[in-house]
Parts: structure tokens; sequence; C-alpha cells
């Protein structure tokens, strides 16, 4: 790669005065994991990054009153990883972290690069959408805030302007709310996902409301499954219910070929994962008086267990 | 080299302090590697730390069609790059080696691409600058036009002949058995290996049964963790190069030959490398950074990134079409193999693997009749050569599945199917030479005890279905061959070998010095193993093709035995009575009256050999020794995802006596590994020649979740009478049965077959949805 100037800016101000609206080889820099791929690859040839690695008010984790976290955008995936309070309101996310790349990624890579990046493979979008998470995001103009699900634009891309900062991410309390991800590799098992799920409901009983269903790494983008959450929503759960919720998955989700699968082979796996995911995220996470587990069915995530 | 030498050896005195030295006896010892403080402090000295004052970094522009003529090379915009010290292409590389074409096999393969291109990475340029940033920078502007000409990838497709991808065939004039392909034109056939024994035709219109499959395996490639890295010296007169070879004698004389000049005239140093697998065979590098420091009159360093490799050698992906005529008692009485390996652009070492390893696809059977024909081709891919195996993992996919799938038709056990068919210690192979020290019963047999085959198996529930299978077979090692090496008894009575294996991380410097050892009767640890470096080190073939053990362990015996009756003889030219316990640096001081001289031990191995007929490939002896291993695995599939969970593997090897047992397991496991990794998923995807996986990121390699939950490695009891101290090669022998015995564990938990690798998740689910009769759609 070739030389590149850094800026290491102390403060958010700094660092959008350093942004250019106007130059696509200007960017800011998390914990540059993923770009220092790009770069690698030829395929990002930056004149300047800003590293936001200094901007010490963004590497927080707050529990919020209500329930809810908010998580500095510059926070290191391990730090989330090992929270006791992301454990105790948003444990799926912790359970994401165990297969989410590696140690060393983990503890380099940041929440908000992860988002900012907008590559559909990564395991924390799909899971933040299903949570219903948004994002703070500062800009010259001032800031803005943006659910995580209105964030992707297509592959590889978001909604975020060339001088915007993500500054924060905020997930609302979870409540009784049961989730899920599950991610299939078809590679080696540290592989990048061929197809992610994340499901996200509430559950009375065997009875499933406000269901949310995401598709990640299998699609351009990581998107919600609208109609697979119609079937869910208000049904009550059995094999027959999770096998309706899989085909309209199936049905609705628009899944692409490359070296990890083709698109008609993501369509079967998504059909599977979503039964899976929400079984898993049914069984999981019952409380103790709910009815005994629905029949065994076949493993999860075959190349290294489920979350 | 000038950065660091190798620490010196620490003085016995010293180790004794630290209790690590060994007196006794060496072989056998499971040592500690040698060089493993230098590595894991890092320390050990490899060719891309090493730095020469004035060295200029060369950056590779490549070619981006698969095959065409080019019509120009437009450089200009790279050379107007600030700090840009030149630009060189195929036709100022001719100014200084005229006929720049080189290859172990067929000199066909050009130092920089002149006239036309042959697959997507060729090297058509190379910028030189001081900072290799400069360098990378401006390949970037350098422009190449090209008239596009038809290409071909397939190996069916290549045999037909209708795109060409030489005009015409260059045997390099090395082996007997390709000088009929000089100058031959019209055809993309490498070589056409024949092996005839009896009459199959008729055998098969005998048969009771008779069974006929193809298979398939894919494009992957060696991904050792050092990529390539050469560095050239040009001093007018005198060539250095400092490169990560695994053959440093083939690099000097190959370079020689270029240059026209005597093969004192070049040096080649190899330090540690960081792993080979056989990729780092032949040349790769150094014709190119020699032509680059001729040119540029300057050292030249040329280190490519881990996602040009993809781009410089790679596996052979073949095609194999197997048939076989079984009696009414299920043995085979007749197999015709007709075996097509996809060389890509250049032979590299090829027309070798169609050849050394075709003869062994009929595999570890006792068959009447047998035919083989073994074709390499040329297509338009990147080249392949040796990769850990050097073909004998594909020749074993596809005869160990033939295997099972013909017990199932006859509903036989595949277990006893194959007890029915082995050859037994003493039975001929297909080639008419004794299976002499092969324990492929004793093998087969451990692998069913341990297995407990006998036993019901559990067979899963629901979803997950579980299945088991084995396999078993057999190598040949490469011959003939020659090693050469040198013990010097210092003054002192301190001892170094000089020997020109190279330690690419399989441990071989230890057990070179265990066997000098053994013999000197000092501890291993004493000797000091010289690094390879050819003004130095002796000969030798290469580090390649599990000969090392075998055949530089005899050289290096006898070396040391040498240098042991000359020092015998010493004492007794000082008439000391025999037994006497003059240390040897007593003898040394009473010889010269002070601490001065030498004791040089030299030692030669070659092995017997007798050349195949023409036409039948009939021999008694086509190898000194053979390889045999088996596996067993177990495996749980996802029937509605088509993943793979491999439980168990079992690799039971017969090595003979090892030399250093810890090594050799991990040998056999590290085999073993990246046999999986070749059997489960990896494959380099092409589009339109251009490999669309070409970097870490999306070619993934086994990693520790990917190892099964049980993971055994064995060996059976063995000797090999003729090898140094009962021992012989281990590095390739754990590659050959892991992939069919997992594609039979696959058929027996879900009753479907797969005929070409990886055997991915997809693949499976594919294979099980079209036996349902609910294909999915293509993709």
């Amino acid at each position: 790669m070739t030389p590149f100037e850094l800026a290491e800016p102390l403060t958010v101000a700094d660092a959008l005065r350093f942004l250019d609206p106007d130059d696509s080889t200007v960017r800011p820099l998390g914990g540059g994991t993923a770009l220092m791929l790009m770069m690698k690859a030829g395929v990002f040839r930056p004149t300047r990054l800003v590293s936001l690695r200094r901007i010490a008010s963004l590497s927080r984790i707050t529990a919020l009153p209500d329930g809810g976290l908010v998580i500095g955008a510059l926070t290191p995936l391990s730090d989330v990883e090992h929270s006791t309070e992301v454990a105790r309101r948003a444990g799926v996310i912790v359970r994401t972290m165990r297969r989410l790349s590696n140690v060393r990624v983990r503890n380099v890579a940041t929440i908000g690069g992860c988002l900012a990046h907008g590559d559909p493979h990564m395991d924390l979008p799909p899971v933040l959408m299903a949570l219903d998470a948004s994002i703070a995001v500062a800009g010259r103009t001032g800031k803005r805030t943006l659910k995580v699900e209105n964030l992707f634009a297509g592959y590889y891309e978001t909604v975020l302007k060339r001088d915007e900062i993500i500054t924060e991410l905020h997930i609302p309390a979870q409540g009784g709310r049961r989730a899920a991800y599950l991610k299939c590799t078809t590679g080696s098992a540290d592989d990048w996902p061929a197809l992610g799920v994340a499901v996200s409901f509430e559950a009375e009983g065997s009875a499933i409301s406000a269901p949310r269903v995401v598709v990640s790494a299998a699609t351009e983008k990581a998107t919600r499954l609208n109609g697979a959450e119609a079937v869910l929503s208000g049904a009550t759960i059995d094999d027959a219910l999770l096998a309706r919720a899989g085909d309209a998955a199936a049905d609705e989700a628009e899944t692409i070929s490359d070296v990890r699968g083709s698109a008609p082979y993501k369509r079967e796996l998504l059909r599977v994962y979503v039964r899976r995911a929400v079984r898993q995220a049914f069984e999981a996470e019952r409380p103790l008086s709910s009815p005994p587990p629905l029949a065994r069915e076949g493993r999860e995530g075959a190349q290294g267990g489920a979350h | 080299m000038p950065s660091a030498t190798m620490n010196p050896t620490p003085s016995p005195p010293a180790l004794a302090a630290e209790g690590r030295v060994a007196t006794g006896p060496q072989v056998g010892r499971s040592l500690p590697r040698l060089e493993a403080r230098e590595k894991v402090t890092g320390r050990a000295e490899y060719t891309h730390n090493l730095r020469l004052p004035g060295m200029l970094y060369g950056k590779v522009v490549r070619s981006t069609i698969a095959h065409g003529r080019i019509r120009s090379i437009d450089a200009s915009a790279a050379k107007a790059v600030p700090g840009v010290y030149q630009v060189v292409a195929g036709e100022d590389v001719i100014k200084v080696i005229p006929h720049p074409y080189y290859g172990p096999a067929f000199h066909d393969q050009p130092i920089l691409a002149i006239g036309k291109v042959h697959y997507v990475g060729e090297p058509i340029a190379v910028v030189l600058a001081e900072d290799p940033h400069v360098a990378e920078t401006a390949a970037t502007l350098v422009v190449a036009e090209y008239e596009e000409l038809p290409a071909v990838y397939d190996e069916l497709e290549a045999a037909q002949n209708r795109v060409l991808v030489h005009d015409e065939l260059k045997p390099a004039g090395t082996f007997a058995d390709l000088k009929h392909l000089k100058g031959v034109r019209g055809t993309n056939i490498a070589l056409d290996y024949q092996l005839r024994k009896g009459d199959v035709e008729k055998a098969f219109a005998e048969a009771a049964h008779v069974f006929e499959h193809e298979f398939r395996t894919q494009k992957v490639l060696h991904l050792a963790f050092e990529p390539f890295v050469s560095i050239a010296d040009y001093k007018g007169d005198r060539l250095t190069l400092y490169t990560a070879s695994q053959g440093p004698s083939f690099v000097r004389i190959e370079i020689a030959r270029l240059l026209g000049w005597p093969e004192n005239r070049v040096r080649v140093k190899v330090p540690f490398l960081g792993g080979g697998y056989g990729g780092k065979l032949y040349i790769k590098l150094e014709a190119l950074v020699t032509a680059l420091s001729m040119i540029a009159k300057r050292p030249v360093k040329v280190s490519l990134p881990m996602e040009e490799v993809f781009y410089t050698i790679t596996r052979h992906p073949m095609t194999f079409r197997i048939k076989s005529g079984v009696d009414e008692h299920g043995r085979i009485t007749a197999r015709r193999c007709e075996v097509f390996w996809n060389g890509g652009a250049y032979a590299d070492i090829g027309p070798r693997v169609a050849q050394k390893s075709g003869f062994t696809a009929s595999g570890p059977y006792d068959i009447e009749n047998v035919s083989i024909d073994s074709y390499a081709l040329y297509t338009n891919q990147p080249p392949a050569g040796a990769l850990r195996g050097f073909g004998v993992p594909q020749l074993v996919w596809a005869y160990e599945s033939h295997t099972d799938m013909m017990a199932r038709a006859l509903r036989i056990d595949p277990l006893e199917f194959r007890r029915r068919n082995i050859t037994r210690e003493g039975g001929r192979h297909a080639t008419g030479t004794p299976l002499e020290d092969a324990a492929v019963e004793k093998v087969l047999e451990h692998v069913a005890a341990r297995m407990n085959w006998s036993k019901p198996f559990d067979r899963g529930t629901g979803a997950v279905r579980r299945g088991r299978g084995l396999a078993i077979a057999i190598k040949a090692v490469i011959s003939p061959t020659t090693s050469v090496a040198i013990v010097n008894v210092n003054a002192d009575g301190s001892t170094t070998l000089y020997c020109g294996t190279v330690d690419m991380g399989q441990g071989s410097d230890t057990a070179m010095a265990q066997i000098v050892g053994e013999i000197l009767n000092i501890p291993a640890e004493s000797v000091n193993v010289v690094p390879r470096d050819t003004d130095v080190t002796p000969y030798d073939m290469g580090t390649l093709g599990s000969r090392s053990l075998f055949h530089m362990g005899h050289a290096v015996k006898r070396a040391a035995e040498e240098a042991r009756d000359k020092i015998a003889s010493l004492a007794r030219e000082l008439g000391l009575p025999k037994g006497s316990n003059y240390s040897v640096a007593d003898l040394f001081q009473k010889k010269y009256g002070m601490q001065a001289g030498n004791i040089v031990g030299a030692g030669v191995y070659k092995p017997d050999y007798v050349p195949p007929q023409p036409g039948t490939g009939l021999t008694p002896n086509v190898t000194p020794f053979w390889m045999v291993s088996g596996v067993g695995a177990e495996v749980e599939v996802d029937t509605e995802t088509g993943h793979v969970r491999v439980t168990r593997l079992l690799n039971v090897c017969d090595i003979g006596r090892p030399i250093n047992p810890k090594i050799c397991e991990s040998q056999i496991s590290g085999a073993a590994t990246m046999q999986l990794g070749f059997t489960m998923f990896e494959k380099m995807h092409f589009d339109g020649g251009q490999v669309t996986n070409a970097s870490l990121a999306d070619y993934k390699i086994p990693g520790f979740h990917d190892l099964p939950a049980a993971f055994e490695n064995e060996t059976v009891e063995a000797y090999q009478s003729n090898g140094p101290f009962g021992g012989k090669g281990v590095g390739e022998v754990a590659t050959f049965c892991v992939s069919p015995a997992i594609g039979n564990a696959i058929d027996d938990a879900v009753g479907v077959r797969l005929t070409e690798l990886p055997l991915n998740p997809e693949a499976v689910l594919r294979a099980l949805r079209a036996k349902e009769n609910r294909p999915l759609e293509d993709a």
C-alpha cells in the first residue's frame, strides 16, 4: 500500500474538520480491521485517514435507567463482549461475539466501524437491527439520529455522508424480548458467513408478537424480512408455523451468488435458519414457567455451534 | 547472509547445564526441534527480513487476460512516477539472457512474457524502485494491450487439442520419456504416460461385474505462510541468490544454465522457510530477480504479497476415469485408469506428477490386468506443480471412492472388499515392483480395529445422520534421486553437518542431527547444521516427495560413518589401543600438537532403480520404498443444510521406524489437516481465467475450530529394511486417504455419492436433493 496522511484528532469536532465531503480518498478510521484489508487489496487507496481512536468520549458503555444501553462508537468489540451490562440487557450480542471473526479482530474492531463499513457479511448489524437499535451521527451541520435498519443503502454502502461520523449506538430496553443470531459458514469455521439470521420477538406462552427477522450476508445488505415477520406476528409457535416463516423468508429475500454459495442454495439455508433461529430464541431464553421445548431437530450452525 | 547468521550452536557443556542434552541413543528420541527457540523468539532468519545495500524492490505487473498476443506494453506513466528506477519487460530480459525460458521438465516458462501471455496473472513487466511503495504505485500505471485468443481451462477440453496453449513443445531434455515431445506442435499433452499389464479388455469381457466412474478434483494451492521471496545480487562474474527455495541445488543448476555459466559462479543461500509444501520447488522468482539484477546492476528483491501467490503455483486439478471388472467372488480382475492432469500454462513438474504418481493410479490392490493412461495437460490457468502428495491425494480420492461404490453395489462390506483385494507383503505392485516393507494389510487392520468396524454404529436421528468410511493407499517415492552430505569434526571434537535438505518447518535439521549424533555417539543438540548455501552445502536433488529422511538420511549416515572411521584410524595411526578413552579433541592435540585440523566425512546416496519399459511402464524396481496410509472417518451430516461435521478422523501410517516420533506425529496431523481443507471447502474460484477469491479473506484454510473432535494420528509398528535406521519419509503419507474416507462416510450416512471435491455443504445438499427428486435449481 502507498503512504498516506494519518490524522489523530482528540475531539469529534476536530475529526469532522479533517474529513472532506468531496473526496472519497479521505475516510474515518476506527479499528481499521476492514479498511486495512481493502487497502491491502488495492480497492481503497487513501490520501488521508482520520483515526477516531484518540477521542476518549467515544468508547464508553452506559447502562440507561430505562433498561437501554448506549455504546460509544469507538468501543472495541471485545469490551462489548465482556460487558456485564450488555450481557444482562442484550445477551444475544455477547453470544454473537463468540464466533465473530477472531479474538485479535475483536480486540481492535469497533462497534461503530462494523456499522459504518456497510459490509453485509458483518455479524452485528443484523443483530442490532433485530434489537431495533439506532445510532447518533455527527456532521458539520449538526447531529442526527438514525435507526440501524435505515443505515444500509446497498452493498458496502450506507446513507452516511463522507463528512459524517457515527458517535453512539443506542439499544433500547428489550424487556422480555427473546433474540437469537445464527451464523452459517460454508468454508472454514472462521470464514465470513454465507448467511446470517437475527431474530427478536416477544413471547407470551407460545404466542409470538412484535417479531423482527433480519437476513444478512446472503443478501446485498442486511435486510428485515417483513413477510416472515407477518407470518410470525400474533401466531402460536409450532413446527408448522416455523416452516411457514422459513418459507416466507426464502420467498422474500433476494440472495446473491458468490464463492460461499449459489443464490438458490442460500435461499434453502435461509429457509432452515429462520426456522432454527426462531426456535432457538424461543427455547434459549424461555422463562422457567413456559411449556416444554419443541421436538429437537437439526443442530444449529453445523460448523461450530449456535448462538 | 549480511543480516544475521544462525546462532552458533551452544557447546555441549552449556546445554548440559540447561538440562537439554541427552546422551546415549539419538535415533528414536522425541527431541524438540533444534531451531524452536530461535523461531519462537523471532530470531530465526528468513529471506523476507534480508535487505542488501543498494537493493531495489521489484513489483510485478501481471496479465489481465488468459490467452493472447501482447500488442504493446506502455510503461511511460509508470516511469514518470518519482522514485521509479526502471520498468523491465520481456524484451529487456532477452538482452541479458538470450533464451530466458526455464522449467524442470520443459523449458517453456519465460522470465517475463514474450510475445504471448498464457494465463491471467502471468508476469509481463516489473517496476523497480528503491521504495517498494513507489514500485507498487507505479505498477498500477503500466498499461498492456493484447490481441485476445481463445482460452482453454478444463483438462478434458484441453485434451481435445482444439484450443492450443503453446505453439510448440519444448522438453528440457533431462527426462528420457519426454524426448519424443521435442518440437511437437498441435497438442496440449505434455506427457502421455502408459502402464500395461495383462489384458484389461479381455478381463472386462469375462468379469461378473464391471463398474465405471469419473471423479474430479478442484484447484487448490499450498499457501505457505511465507509467500515467495527471492533476492539476486549480480556482480558481473558472480551471482548470489537469497531465496525461499526447497531446492537450492536445482536453482543453482538452472540459473547457471540460463546464464551459460559454470555452477560455481552461482551461489544460492536458503535460510529457514516459512513452509513450502512443494510450492517452493524449481524456479519461482529466482530467474526473474537474476534478470532484474543483471539489468539494474544492483541487488533486486521481489517478495510477493499473499494475493499474488494464487498466480504462481497450485495443485493439479484432475479428472480420473476409472473402470474395474470384478469376479463372482468379489475379486477385482481388471482396472483401467485414465487420468487427466490440469497442469496450467506451464509444465513445471506436472509431467513428473503425471508419471511418478500416475503409475500408482490402480491403488494398493492386487489386480491381474491393469491399464493406466496418465496425461499432463496444458491449460490457460495458473501453473500447477508439486503439492504435498504429488498427485496421489487426487488419485486416491478417485480410486478409494470407486472401491466403496463397488463394495456397496456388490453388497460387500467395504472393509471386507478391501481385504479380498489388497496386495499383501511380498506381492507385486501393478508395475511389477514387489511391495516390500509396505504395511498395507497391517494399516488396514489397524484402521478397522480402532474404528470398531465390526461393532454396531449410531446412525443419528432427525435431520442429523451419522456415517463412517475408510480408505487405504500407497505412494512411491520419486526415483532415482541423489543426496550428498558432509560431516566435519572440528579439532575440539564438535561436529558440523553440511546438507542441502531445506528445513521448511518439517524438522529435518533435527532429524539429520540425530542421525549424526547416533553414529558419532554425541548429543544431537551439539551438532551444528549449516544453513543451506550451495557454496558450502553439497548437492541434493531437493526437499520434496518425502525423500529427505530416506535419501539425505542415508547420505548423512554415511558421512558420519566415514568420519567415525577416520577418527578410529587416526587413533590407530597414533598407536592408541582399541577402546582407549582418548577424546576426539585429545586425538587432534596429539596429532597436530595443538588444537588444529579437521576430520571430514562425506556420504552419497542414490538408490537402485530400473527404468520402466517404454509402452508398458513395467519395472522390477520403481521405488526404493513405499508410503502406506489409511484413514477412518466418522461424520455427521445435516440433511437440511448439507453441512458435514467430521467428528472423528483416524490417520494410520506406515512410516518405518520413526527417527523422531514427536516430529513424525506433527507431520501426520499437519498433513491430514491440510488435506481436510482440500477435502471440505478449499477451492480457487475462477471467472474467465481470473481467480475470484485470491486472498486469505476469501480463500480459507482450516483453523482450530475445523479440526475433528477426535483427531487420532497413529503409526503401525514397522521397519524399512533399506532405510536409515529403519526409517522412511513421512511428510506426505497422511494426505492420501482423508478425502475418500470422508466421502465414503457421507455416503454411509445419507446415501449420496459425491464425485468432485470439495465436499462443501452446497455440494452435499444438492446431491441429497437430487436423490430425493427435488433438485435445487442451478446457480
